[in-house]
C-alpha cells in the first residue's frame, strides 16, 4: 500500500517522508475510532452476513459469479468508471494547468467555478443533466437547430458518463491543482535553456511531474464512481444498470442482504485488486524512470 | 390503556383513551403523508390523547432492521399492498379486528395484517394531439407500435416488480384477461423484448410524471395520482380507464411494535369516512371507506378509481398469486432490465 500512499500524497516525490509513528502517533486516534466504528464494523457485519444468510456457506458467492447479469453489471461498472475518470482527466488536466498560470483573480475564479457545483447538491446536479439531455431537452433542441440531432442521450452510458465525469471533476482538478502548483516552473526554463522546444520541455518535465496528481485524482475519482447510484439511476436505462443499483434490489427490493453483501464483498475486493495492480505498475514506472 | 366497549367502529377512537402514548407513523413523504397526518393522524392524536410522532420515507430494510435488533420504533407503517401481503407473520403482524373495524372496506380489500390506505390505479395514458381521434383501446394497442408509433414509458424499477408491464404484455400477446393467472412470466418478458427499443423505463413516480409533462413518450403505463398530476401541470395526455390495473397501499404494524392495540387503534381511525373523505380531497387518491364521498373538481374526479362504473373496467389482479410469487419475479424483472 505504500505505493498508493505515495501517489495519493500531493508531495512531488523524492522528499524524504516522516513515518506516522513515534510521538504524534495518538493524534490519529479519533479518525482511527471512527473508522472502526463506522466503516470496519459495518464491514465486517456485511461481509458476515455474505456467508450466514440465509444459510451458511458460498451459496450467495456462487449465485453472484453464476448470474450473467451480475457479472456483466461487475464489468460494466468497472468500464464505465474507467471512462469516467479518462474524461474527468481529459478536462481537468488543461483546466489545473490553466489555474497554474493564470493571474491570482482568475485564478480566485476558476477554483469558484470548480467548487460550485461541489457544493450544489447531487440531485439537482443529476436533474439538471436530466432536462438538459432529455430527447426534447435543450441540447437536443440546439442540435436540431444546426441539423444534427436529435442524439439519443439520455437513458444512455454516454448520459451517465456525461453527468458522472461533470459530478466528480472537482476529484480530479484539486489534486491535479496541488500539484502542479508545486512544481518548480524553472525547471521547464532551465530544459528550454538547454535546447528542448516548449512542447518537449512540458511534455518530459512538467507532466512527468504532475503524475503524482494524476494519480490521486484518478484513484479517487474511479473508486468513487464505483459507488454511484443515483446519477446512473437517473440519466441511465436499467439495462445500464451499475452494480449499486443492483445491491439495492438485493437489499432493499428482496431483503436479501446476504446477496446484497456478496455483491458488496465482491466489487471491494475486485477494486482492492486493481489497486494493487495500478500500486505496482506504478513503482515499476519510477523505478524505472530514474531521470526524474 | 382502555379502547372501550363493544365492536370497533371505523373512524372512532375513544376520548382519551391513549393518554401517555407515543406513536410513530412512517409512510412515504410528500403530498400523500401530508395529507394522511391533517386527515387522520393529527385528529387521531387529538381525540386519543396519544402523542403521534411522523416518520418516513418507508424504507423496508429500516423496518427489517427494526424488527431484526427488537427495537422496533415505527409503530404504524405505510407500506406497498403486496409486500405487506409476503410480510405477514413474518416483520408484519396479524390485525386485531376487534380494534380495526374492516366492514366499510371495499370488497377483497385488506388482508390478516393490513389494510388498504388508499386506492389508485395503473392506468393507461395517450397523447391527446397524436391519438386523440382513434385512442388506444386497451393494452393489446398500447403495444401495437405500428398503429400508434413512438415511444412508451412503462415502470421500470429493478428492485420491484408489481402488477402491470407484465400483464400488458401478455393480453397484448393474445391471453384472454380472464385466463392472466398464474402469469406466464418467460412469455411476458418475451413479448416486452420484441417491443423494447420502443420502450422507456420510468423508475420513480416523478420521473414518469416527467416523460408525460416533457412529452417524450406517445403513451405510458403510470400510477393515476401521478397522471392526473401531470394532466394538471398542462401535458397533454388523456387516460384510458379499459383494463386499469387497481393499487393500494396498505396501512400495518410491525412484529415488536411497543404498543400494538394503540397502533391498530391509529389504523382503525384512519379508516373512517370522514377521514377518508378528506384524504382524497387532499390528496387526490381514492377512498377506501365506502362511505366515503370527497369533494373535489371535475378533473381530480375523473381519476378516481371510485368514479361511477370504474370498478367495471378494472382488470382483475390476483394479489395473492403476486404476493406468493413476487420475489422470484423481482429477480427476473430485475436480471431482464439489466440485460
Amino acid at each position: 500500500m505504500t505505493a498508493l500512499m505515495d501517489i495519493t500524497s500531493p508531495a512531488t516525490g523524492g522528499r524524504p517522508r516522516k513515518g506516522v509513528g513515534g510521538r504524534w502517533g495518538w493524534l490519529l486516534l479519533p479518525a482511527v475510532a471512527l473508522l472502526a466504528v463506522l466503516f470496519l464494523v459495518p464491514l465486517g457485519l456485511m461481509a458476515w452476513r455474505s456467508i450466514t444468510e440465509p444459510t451458511p456457506g458460498a451459496g450467495n458467492y456462487s449465485w453472484f459469479f453464476t448470474s450473467d447479469v451480475a457479472l456483466a453489471t461487475l464489468i460494466r461498472t468497472l468500464a464505465v468508471g474507467a471512462v469516467v475518470t479518462l474524461v474527468t482527466l481529459v478536462f481537468s488536466y488543461p483546466y489545473a494547468y490553466l489555474m497554474t498560470v493564470v493571474g491570482a483573480r482568475a485564478r480566485i475564479w476558476l477554483t469558484l467555478l470548480v467548487l460550485l457545483p461541489f457544493w450544489t447538491s447531487l440531485m439537482v446536479r443529476t436533474f439538471a443533466w436530466v432536462v438538459l439531455l432529455q430527447d426534447n431537452g435543450v441540447v437536443n433542441q440546439l442540435l436540431g437547430t444546426v441539423g444534427l440531432g436529435p442524439l439519443q442521450l439520455i437513458r444512455t452510458t454516454t448520459g451517465v458518463v456525461i453527468g458522472m465525469s461533470q459530478v466528480l471533476m472537482p476529484f480530479m482538478v484539486l489534486p491535479l491543482y496541488a500539484v502542479m502548483s508545486g512544481i518548480d516552473r524553472r525547471l521547464l526554463d532551465a530544459a528550454q535553456g538547454m535546447g528542448a522546444r516548449p512542447a518537449t520541455a512540458f511534455l518530459r518535465v512538467f507532466v512527468p511531474l504532475s503524475l503524482p496528481g494524476v494519480g490521486a485524482g484518478a484513484l479517487t475519482v474511479f473508486i468513487t464512481s464505483l459507488g454511484f447510484y443515483i446519477t446512473p439511476a437517473l440519466l441511465g436505462s436499467p439495462d445500464q444498470a451499475l452494480i449499486s443499483q443492483q445491491i439495492f434490489t438485493q437489499v432493499n427490493g428482496l431483503l436479501a442482504w446476504g446477496r446484497g453483501g456478496a455483491m458488496g464483498v465482491v466489487l471491494l475486493a475486485v477494486t482492492l485488486v486493481l489497486l494493487g495492480l495500478v500500486g505496482i505498475v506504478l513503482r515499476f514506472t519510477r523505478t524505472r524512470g530514474g531521470a526524474r | 390503556m382502555d379502547l372501550g366497549s363493544g365492536p370497533a367502529e371505523a373512524g372512532k377512537v375513544k376520548k382519551d383513551a391513549l393518554d401517555g402514548v407515543t406513536l410513530t407513523f412512517a409512510s412515504y413523504g410528500g403530498i400523500f403523508q401530508d395529507g394522511q397526518e391533517a386527515a387522520a393522524v393529527k385528529p387521531f392524536a387529538a381525540e386519543s390523547g396519544a402523542k403521534v410522532l411522523s416518520d418516513g420515507p418507508t424504507d423496508y430494510t429500516k423496518i427489517k432492521t427494526q424488527v431484526d435488533a427488537k427495537n422496533v420504533t415505527w409503530d404504524v407503517v405505510d407500506t406497498d399492498t403486496l409486500w405487506a401481503k409476503r410480510e405477514c407473520g413474518k416483520l408484519l403482524m396479524p390485525l386485531d379486528t376487534t380494534i380495526v373495524d374492516t366492514s366499510k372496506l371495499p370488497k377483497g380489500m385488506g388482508g390478516k395484517c393490513s389494510v388498504p390506505a388508499m386506492s389508485y390505479g395503473v392506468v393507461l395514458m395517450y397523447d391527446k394531439k397524436k391519438f386523440g381521434g382513434n385512442p388506444p383501446k386497451n393494452w393489446a394497442d398500447f403495444f401495437n407500435t405500428a398503429k400508434y408509433p413512438g415511444k412508451r414509458a412503462i415502470p421500470g424499477i429493478p428492485s420491484d416488480a408489481s402488477p402491470g408491464a407484465l400483464e400488458a404484455a401478455l393480453l397484448s400477446d393474445g391471453v384472454a384477461p380472464d385466463r392472466l393467472y398464474p402469469l406466464n412470466v418467460d412469455r411476458a418478458l418475451k413479448k416486452l423484448t420484441s417491443v423494447r427499443s420502443s420502450l422507456v423505463f420510468w423508475d420513480t413516480g416523478a420521473r414518469s410524471q416527467q416523460l408525460l409533462e416533457s412529452g417524450e413518450v406517445s403513451m405510458a403505463m403510470v400510477w393515476s395520482g401521478r397522471a392526473y398530476a401531470a394532466v394538471k401541470n398542462g401535458a397533454h395526455f388523456a387516460p384510458q380507464w379499459n383494463q386499469f390495473l387497481p393499487v393500494s397501499d396498505s396501512l400495518a404494524v410491525p412484529v415488536g411494535a411497543i404498543n400494538p392495540k394503540a397502533s391498530m387503534a391509529l389504523i382503525n381511525y384512519y379508516l373512517g369516512a370522514a377521514q377518508q373523505t378528506k384524504l382524497t380531497e387532499l390528496t387526490s387518491y381514492s377512498p377506501i371507506n365506502s362511505d366515503a364521498e370527497p369533494k373535489i373538481d371535475k378533473l381530480a374526479a375523473q381519476y378516481l378509481t371510485t368514479a361511477p362504473g370504474r370498478q367495471a373496467q378494472a382488470l382483475k389482479v390476483d394479489n395473492v398469486w403476486w404476493a406468493k410469487n413476487q420475489e422470484q419475479i423481482i429477480q427476473k424483472w430485475s436480471d431482464w432490465l439489466a440485460r
